[in-house]
């Protein structure tokens, strides 16, 4: 017996419900409500509005709904997903879209993609507050820069930058 | 590739399409189709259909509307009205239900 495929073909759209034991390639459209114990691929191009109870589920096309898998969501760079996650594992690869809650149960330490951003977005962050601070108040301008530049680097660096502004006054 | 609805697929509902279908599993509900259905031997469907063309080799509980042709199979069974300009049914097959071939 040939491996069991299903497949929502491009043109194709289901509403309503689809039960399952194997895994479903979705590369049209499905409203509704899915389960599966297998594998849901919404494929690019796909577009999946439903509550999803599955085994895993990948997404690198559209998911509107909430996913709850046994074992893992990945949504991929292509995909974007509006709703909520509850699963031991998720991955969320880099160019992904995504809105919505993730409950990972218990944390394992395993989350690594979820620190890196949050750590790489404030230091990104972090340097335009001043400079938009600062034209505000013309003032604090001089003392305020060299106090925050002389904290987290090395102390040659502050000096350079403090000579130069002394050269600029004068 | 059109679409497939593997052997051990439930879906209720309706499935709407403009490329071929092919059902391994179950379907309840509606389907309409603007290519050809296929009901395999695992197959069982228990909708309306509207398409252009349909082989039954599984089993069809529901009226079909095909604008084209229905070719029930050896292995086919169907209880329904079918309304298509063409139709046939294989020795073997079951039928019970209407025919209408607009003559």
């Amino acid at each position: 017996m040939p491996d069991p495929v299903t497949i929502v073909g491009e043109k194709t759209r289901i509403s309503g419900n689809i039960e399952g034991d194997e895994d479903l390639r979705v590369k049209g459209r499905v409203d509704g409500k899915i389960r599966l114990t297998k594998t849901l691929y919404v494929e690019e191009g796909g577009i999946v509005q439903a509550d999803l109870e599955v085994r895993v589920a990948v997404v690198s096309g559209v998911m509107v709904g909430n996913i709850q898998a046994s074992d893992l969501v990945h949504i991929m760079q292509s995909g974007r997903m509006v709703g909520d996650i509850s699963a031991p594992r998720v991955i969320l690869v880099d160019g992904a879209a995504f809105r919505g809650r993730v409950e990972m149960g218990e944390a394992d330490g395993r989350a690594d993609a979820r620190p890196r951003p949050a750590t790489a977005a404030r230091p990104a962050a972090a340097p335009t507050r001043p400079i938009v601070a600062a034209p505000a108040r013309p003032a604090a301008v001089p003392a305020r820069p060299a106090a925050a530049s002389a904290t987290p680097p090395p102390p040659q660096p502050p000096r350079i930058l403090d000579k130069k502004k002394l050269v600029k006054k004068g | 590739m059109g679409t497939v609805i593997g052997s051990s697929i439930v879906v209720d509902g309706e499935v709407r399409g403009e490329e071929d279908l092919i059902v391994q599993g179950t379907v309840k509900g509606k389907i309409v189709l603007k290519e050809h259905l296929t009901v395999e031997k695992t197959g069982v469907i228990e909708a309306d259909i509207e398409t252009a063309t349909v082989t039954i080799s599984g089993k069809v509980t529901g009226n079909i509307v095909a604008n084209d042709k229905v070719e029930i199979r050896s292995d086919g069974r169907m209880i329904g009205d079918i309304k298509s300009p063409r139709i046939l049914i294989a020795d073997g097959a079951a039928f019970k239900g209407s025919v209408d071939m607009e003559v």
